[in-house]
Formats: C-alpha cells, sequence, structure tokens
C-alpha cells in the first residue's frame, strides 16, 4: 500500500483563546486533485500556512512525502517539493513577470541562463510569454494569478497548494487556469485546492474535504458532497444548486 | 540602602521614561509608525519649561499647563501636514522622514538657541526629602512621578471610557476594521500623533529641571524610548508604562553598581537581548515570526 | 557586461584627473571626500537598495575599520594593509552578531537593532582606554611599502579603486542568483521564503558584503585623516548621511548613490565653508552688514545638517524613489 504523498493528523491551531483549526485529519494521494472547501472563516488558509511552515501548528502532525514536517521553515517545505500560492497574491512588483518566475527557478539551479530558460518554458507554458519583460507590479489581477502559477510551477514542486487561485477571475480566465491544472497534473505533480467556486471545484477534483468553522465536517468525491446535507446547510442554503 | 536609594531613583526617573514610552507606543500602535523625531520632541518640551521659567517665570511643573496643548497642537499638525502623507509607504520612508524631521527640529534649536547648555534651577531644583533611613528622595524627581501618575491616570481614563478613545484603541487594534466601522482613522492618527507629542514634551518638561537642556539632548531619549516600546511590547500603552519603570531601574542600579559611563550602552544590549530572546515584549500583541 | 565597461571607462577618467589638477589639495581632498561617500552610500546600497533593509548603524562598520586599524598601527606597527583586513573582519563579526539577532524578525526591528548595536559601540569605544576614549587616536607616522602617504593621491586611487570593487559587485549581484534572492526578499519577504528562500541566510551575506567594504573605507579613511575619534567616525549622523545619500540619488540603482555623492558632498562642503554666504554677499543680494547678512556668514556654516534635514523631508514626500528613480524604473 503506497503511503498517502500529505498526511494531516489531528491538527490543531489555537491563537491565544480562538480556535483556527480543529482535530483535521485526511491525506492526499500522489496525483490526486485535492479539493479543501469551506465557507468564508472555515480555517482553510490557516490550515494551508500551518503545513507550509508560516505558523507552527498547536498540535497534530503534518506528514510529507513520509516526513514530518512540523516546525520547518517555509523555504525549507518548499525545497522538499511543496510550494504554494498565495489568496491575496504576492508578485514581485518591481521585477519583470519573467524575474518573477526565475526566482521561482533558482530554487533548482544555480544558473542563470538555466533559471531563463526553465522561466521562459513556464511562461509558456500558462501562456504569459508576451508578458515577460512587463513589470509583474502592472498586471491585471487575473495575469498576476497565472504568474503566481507558473511562478510556483519554476520550482518543480511535487506538491502544489493553491490558495483561492479563481478568486477574481471570469469563467474563460478560470476553465483556462482549471485545464492548466489539469496538465500539471498528467505531468506528475499532486494538487490540493482551496476553493471558492464550486463549479470549479466539482469540475476538477477528485477528492473534496470540508471545514466549517475549523472543523472538518465531511470528506469525499464531488458527487457525495454535493449531496451532502450538513455540506449544504453550511452554505447558508445559497450554496451549490445540482 | 544602597540598594534602596537606587531602586527609588530608578522608579522615580523610570516614571518620566514612561511617559516618553507610552508616548510613542501610542503613536505606533494606531499609525504603525516609529518616530524618530521623539527625542527632539521632548528636547522641545524641555526648551518650552526652560523659557516659560526665564522669561515668565513660570515654575516648570506649572507650565504644562501650557506646555500640554501647545505641543499636542504641533504634533497634530506635523501629522497633518507631513507624516499623513507617508502612511502607506513603506516604513523606512516614513522613518527617514521622522529622521528628517528631528533633523529639522534640532538644528532649528541649534541655530536659535546655539549650543551652550541651558540649566533650569528652580528654588528646589536641589532640595531633598530626608527619610529617617537615611535615604534622599530628590524633590524635583518626586514631583516628577507624582506628575506622571496622574497625567497616565487621565490617559489611561480617556482612553478607556472616551468615545474618542476607544476608537483610537480600536484603531490599534485594527487599522482596517475600525475604518469599517465608521471610525475616522486620518484623524485618529492626527490625535495620536499629537498625544504621543503632547506626552514626549511633557516629558522633556519634567526632566528640564534635572537634565542639561541642549538642542542635541533629546537622541539619547530617542533609543532609550525605542528599548521601553520594544520591552512592554510594540503598542501596549500599558507595557510602555511597565517598561519604562525598569529602564528606570536598570539605568539607575547600572550608575550605581557599574558606572554611569556604561549605563546607556546596559541599556541598549537589554534591547537586543529583548529582541533576541522575547521579541514581541512583555505586553506585546505584534511580535516576530 | 555594459555597465561594467562604463564603469570602467569612468574609473580611467576619474584616476587622470590628479595628474591633470597638478597641485590642488583641496580639490582633490574633496573628490576623495566624493569617492569615499559614493563608496559607502553604494555599499549600503547592497543591503539597503538590493535587500531591502535598512541599516541606519552603518557607521558601526566604518568605524570598526578605522579603529582596528589605526589601534594596530598605532600600538603594534603593523602594516596598513593587514590592518585593513583585521578591519573586515571585525566588521564581519559585528555584521554575524547583529544578522544573528533581527533577521529572523519582521518589520522596524532591524532599523531600530542597527543603530543599537552603533551605539554600543560608539559607547564603548569611548568608554575604554585601549581605544582612545574621548581622545580619539592620532597616527604620528605611518608608511606603506615607500609610498608616499603624507600626500594625498594614494588616498584618491585607494577611495577610486574601492568604489569600482563596490559598483562591480553590485553588477554581479545584479546577474546572479544571490542578488534575484535578495530583491525577492526587497519586493516580498513571505513570497520570498515560501520560493525556497533562506531569509536569515540571504540577508546576513548581504549584511556581510556591505559591512565589508564599509569598514575597507573606514580604514582608507583612517590613515588618510590620521586622526579618528567616534564623532568622526561612529556618529549616528554619519550613518544617516550615508542612507540619505543613496536615497537621493536613487536607492536600489547602480549609479543613484554615486550621483547623490557628487550633489551633496559639494553642497555641504559649499555650507560648511560659507561659500554660499560669501557668494549671496558678493553678488549684492545680502548686505554684509544687515541683521540677515550677519546672521548668514555666523550660522550658515553650522547649517549643513539642518539642509540634510530639510533635503530628506521633501525627498521622502516628492521623490522618494530618488533623482534616478524619476527617470526610469528600479532595478
Amino acid at each position: 500500500m503506497i503511503e498517502p504523498l500529505l498526511k494531516i493528523s489531528h491538527v490543531n491551531k489555537h491563537f491565544g483563546g480562538n480556535i483556527a483549526v480543529s482535530d483535521v485529519s485526511f491525506a492526499v494521494e500522489e496525483q490526486q486533485i485535492f479539493g479543501l472547501i469551506g465557507p468564508n472563516g472555515a480555517g482553510k488558509t490557516t490550515l494551508f500556512n500551518c503545513i507550509t511552515g508560516f505558523y507552527p501548528v498547536t498540535s497534530g502532525d503534518v506528514i510529507f512525502d513520509n516526513r514530518k514536517i512540523n516546525n520547518l521553515r517555509p523555504d525549507a517545505v518548499c525545497r522538499l517539493g511543496m510550494a504554494r500560492t498565495w489568496q491575496r497574491v504576492k508578485p514581485l512588483s518591481s521585477l519583470s513577470v519573467l524575474e518573477n518566475v526565475m526566482i521561482g527557478a533558482f530554487s533548482i539551479t544555480r544558473s542563470l541562463t538555466e533559471a531563463r530558460e526553465k522561466a521562459q518554458e513556464q511562461l509558456t507554458q500558462v501562456g504569459l510569454s508576451d508578458y515577460a519583460t512587463q513589470l509583474a507590479g502592472s498586471l491585471s489581477i487575473g495575469l498576476k494569478k497565472k504568474l503566481e502559477l507558473a511562478r510556483v510551477l519554476a520550482t518543480k514542486p511535487k506538491m502544489l497548494l493553491l490558495d483561492e487561485i479563481c478568486g477574481g477571475l471570469n469563467h474563460t480566465e478560470t476553465d483556462t487556469l482549471l485545464q492548466i491544472i489539469r496538465d500539471v497534473r498528467k505531468q506528475g505533480t499532486t494538487i490540493v485546492f482551496i476553493e471558492h467556486d464550486m463549479k470549479a471545484v466539482t469540475s476538477i477534483c477528485d477528492h473534496i474535504v470540508v471545514l466549517n468553522s475549523g472543523v472538518k465536517l465531511a470528506e469525499g468525491t464531488p458527487a457525495e458532497i454535493t449531496r451532502n446535507q450538513e455540506v449544504i446547510a453550511a452554505y447558508l442554503g445559497g450554496g451549490y444548486h445540482a | 540602602m544602597l540598594f534602596i536609594q537606587s531602586l527609588i531613583s530608578g522608579i522615580l526617573t523610570g516614571g518620566v521614561y514612561a511617559l516618553a514610552g507610552i508616548g510613542m507606543s501610542l503613536v505606533f500602535g494606531v499609525m504603525n509608525i516609529s518616530n524618530f523625531a521623539h527625542g527632539d520632541l521632548m528636547m522641545l518640551g524641555m526648551y518650552l519649561a526652560y523659557y516659560a521659567f526665564t522669561l515668565l517665570h513660570i515654575d516648570p511643573y506649572l507650565s504644562l499647563v501650557m506646555i500640554i496643548p501647545v505641543s499636542f497642537l504641533f504634533g497634530f499638525l506635523l501629522e497633518k501636514v507631513f507624516i499623513s502623507r507617508v502612511i502607506d509607504h513603506p516604513h523606512q520612508n516614513q522613518i527617514l522622514l521622522t529622521i528628517g524631521l528631528g533633523l529639522i527640529m534640532s538644528n532649528t534649536a541649534l541655530l536659535a538657541f546655539t549650543s551652550d547648555p541651558k540649566i533650569l534651577t528652580t528654588s528646589y531644583s536641589s532640595s531633598a526629602i530626608n527619610t529617617a533611613g537615611g535615604l534622599s528622595i530628590s524633590i524635583p524627581l518626586l514631583l516628577s512621578f507624582l506628575i506622571t501618575i496622574l497625567i497616565t491616570t487621565i490617559l489611561y481614563l480617556f482612553l478607556l471610557k472616551s468615545s474618542t478613545g476607544m476608537a483610537l484603541r480600536a484603531t490599534s487594534q485594527n487599522r482596517e476594521a475600525a475604518q469599517l466601522m465608521g471610525i475616522n482613522v486620518a484623524k485618529m492618527s492626527a490625535i495620536a500623533f499629537g498625544i504621543g507629542t503632547a506626552l514626549a514634551a511633557t516629558a522633556g518638561a519634567l526632566i528640564a529641571p534635572t537634565y542639561y537642556i541642549h538642542p542635541l539632548a533629546g537622541h539619547s531619549f530617542l533609543l532609550k524610548s525605542f528599548t521601553i516600546c520594544v520591552l512592554g511590547g510594540l503598542g501596549s500603552v500599558v507595557g510602555a508604562g511597565v517598561g519604562g519603570l525598569i529602564i528606570g531601574v536598570v539605568e539607575s542600579m547600572a550608575s550605581t553598581y557599574i558606572s554611569t559611563d556604561w549605563k546607556d550602552v546596559i541599556v541598549f544590549v537589554l534591547f537586543l537581548a529583548v529582541l533576541l530572546l522575547r521579541p514581541q515584549g512583555l505586553f506585546g500583541k505584534n511580535g516576530g515570526q | 557586461m555594459k555597465q561594467l565597461i562604463i564603469v570602467a571607462l569612468l574609473a580611467a577618467l576619474a584616476a587622470a584627473i590628479p595628474s591633470l589638477l597638478g597641485e590642488n589639495p583641496y580639490i582633490i581632498g574633496l573628490l576623495i571626500s566624493v569617492l569615499m561617500m559614493a563608496a559607502l552610500s553604494s555599499a549600503w546600497n547592497i543591503i539597503g537598495g538590493f535587500a531591502g533593509q535598512y541599516s541606519f548603524g552603518h557607521a558601526a562598520y566604518f568605524g570598526a575599520g578605522a579603529y582596528t586599524t589605526m589601534i594596530l598601527i598605532s600600538s603594534w606597527n603593523v602594516n596598513p594593509l593587514a590592518g585593513m583586513v583585521a578591519g573586515i573582519a571585525i566588521a564581519a563579526v559585528i555584521a554575524l552578531i547583529t544578522g544573528s539577532i533581527v533577521f529572523g524578525l519582521r518589520g522596524h526591528y532591524f532599523a531600530l537593532a542597527s543603530i543599537a548595536v552603533a551605539e554600543i559601540i560608539r559607547l564603548s569605544v569611548l568608554n575604554f582606554e585601549f581605544t582612545g576614549g574621548a581622545q580619539g587616536i592620532l597616527l604620528a607616522n605611518v608608511t606603506l611599502w615607500g609610498l608616499d602617504l603624507n600626500s594625498k593621491d594614494p588616498f584618491y586611487y585607494g577611495m577610486l579603486l574601492l568604489l569600482v570593487v563596490t559598483l562591480a559587485v553590485t553588477i554581479w549581484l545584479r546577474k546572479s542568483k544571490t542578488g534575484y534572492y535578495l530583491q525577492a526578499i526587497r519586493e516580498d519577504q513571505d513570497a520570498a521564503s515560501s520560493l525556497g528562500i533562506n531569509l536569515a541566510r540571504y540577508k546576513n551575506r548581504s549584511l556581510l558584503l556591505s559591512a565589508a567594504l564599509t569598514s575597507v573605507a573606514g580604514s582608507l579613511y583612517s590613515v588618510y585623516i590620521r586622526f579618528i575619534d567616534t564623532s568622526a567616525v561612529l556618529d549616528l549622523r554619519l550613518s544617516i548621511e550615508i542612507i540619505l545619500t543613496a536615497i537621493i540619488g536613487g536607492v536600489g540603482t547602480l549609479w543613484g548613490p554615486v550621483l547623490g555623492a557628487i550633489l551633496l558632498v559639494p553642497l555641504a562642503e559649499m555650507l560648511r565653508s560659507n561659500v554660499i554666504g560669501d557668494s549671496l554677499v558678493k553678488l549684492g543680494i545680502v548686505s554684509e552688514t544687515s541683521a540677515l547678512g550677519v546672521f548668514l556668514s555666523e550660522n550658515l556654516a553650522h547649517a549643513h545638517v539642518l539642509v540634510y534635514g530639510i533635503i530628506t523631508v521633501l525627498c521622502i514626500l516628492y521623490m522618494p524613489k530618488g533623482i534616478l528613480g524619476l527617470f526610469r524604473r528600479i532595478k
């Protein structure tokens, strides 16, 4: 039996008296596209931050590629093969689009020419080649999201954590992004998605975990989740209509 | 005996330090700005007290009645005209702006008042209460301490009970949320800076009878005030109060048991130690990583 | 590559100046000050402009170089170059200590800690005997391989060489992985960290580099002037002046600090030597005997720091990216 690539085991995160994540456990298999959904404030981004080393967990274990990564710094987590994007995009604004992606590429090479090559490949994959020399800060939000994706892909991660990458995008942009993600999975990368857009989530995810108020509410296939009464109630009835 | 004497002087001086520290902490909490002109604002308070005394013959402690509103207004205007423009800029630019303003203040003072140190001697400058146990408590220090307690209490009540005070605290906790609740955060910044300036000037005035008054006098208080804020926890008014007392005592003890030459070094080393061991300070809300 | 060639050309031009100028110690002295401030600001730019970590206590490294060199030469007759290397070592230790305390923290802490470290060093130097205390250290005699160290020329070339090296290092950084990583740290530390960049390691590297170059300037200065004390080499004003020079020219750019030095050093000199006051009188704008005239002649000489303050405020408010920043994007 193959071990899951990522195992979250009874993770708790408290901020003083505020319990953001409570006893959450789940496992992500290799090359899955895994969805993490829930209403606002459910603790999804907090969990991401715990997994990737930006917050220390209060208790519980995060096991990635058979290795406990609980107290590692974010840069160490990245070098182990887990990369993430940000809910509020973080372009390196004064640098060009190409340079942004090069910085991602530098995590796997020291050479300037190699980094530039890899960066250009990555830009082509997401469709940003025409913007290579533009300043990252000048892009529209949709392009900034693409840039962020290209940048993390340049680190050649085993697992990619995407925090609301479709947020603020229109339907066309979302569809393009989802197609890129499917291709990325085909190339061997495992994907974990935080997303609000239920249509996007159900169309692309193999397996979904639902969080609500820091607690795991439900787990299952998209079909199972969309039929789950508790999940529908948590989204306040204005949730997903089959 | 020496220990208790040292402790008492330390606490009394620490009170004034606390006042300066609280002023800085308030600005830090509400505006998230490190004000590098803070020491120069203290210096202005010193000169205000000096000239009120020598020209108008008003006792320095009484002149506070005039100094507090004047310096509040000065700080308020300073914020409106200069500081507000950089509130969203990177923090190094904010620091540089306040440094520039400080340089203007101290060097204008140098041109206006010359670098000859002035001395403010009141009739009771060297008076002291001599207790039975052999302790000597300086009267000016004691008066400063009592006034500090009075001002701190008023400030505390203001922050706790008044609507402006609560608005200030809300802005300090979360600027965005406060704005969403309808609080005029720009005005809060100006008020906070005004109060911070008034507290700095007051501390300067209180210290004037016991220090050499000259245009660069504020600089040694600047880093000390930062130490107090970091020790207490950036943004925590209570923390700055406690921090001030601690620094006052540390300095006094260092003077007594090591030497006056090293007292500042010890305070700064303490500052680095706090950053190393407990960067969020005693009561801090923001922290290191 | 192209920039390196420009640097080399300008350096060659600059190298020719002393021979063209002949015997003019005043101008040479002024140029040495310009070159030194340009080198200091460019060195600061590595940690401040590139990595975005503003050190407000860089005088500590200047003073480390100056005092180490002076003490070794005056007490033990050590070769000045060896003294310079020792100065670099001391500066490196200071940089490592500062970095290890603060580079794990966020926000304003590095600025404050850098001042604290510089002040601790300044006050300690004041209090110790072997550092000369408040009197400073005076160097009677110093020799290096038969060079005439009484003339200013060797120091002109020394500072020029230091500036060239500093600019070359900056050019190299911009095209290296380290340089890219530093810029990422400057733009967004969280993003940088999530992309595999060890924040503390790279911040430390850039601080070490910056500190080493700064201390060399201090060593050169000490042998040039032959007298140092804490107000000359360890003062907060020097730290601020270094930053201001970089800001005015354009922080984070290659030529910004050089431009800043070319503008500010002569300006300060003109204020200090009352050239401006005298010209106002000569031009008839101000009468020598009027109250304003008297005030100017007595005080303008002391006013250069006031002018610095005004320039700083105006620059931050209206020109935060400096003169070069007005013309092109920050790189």
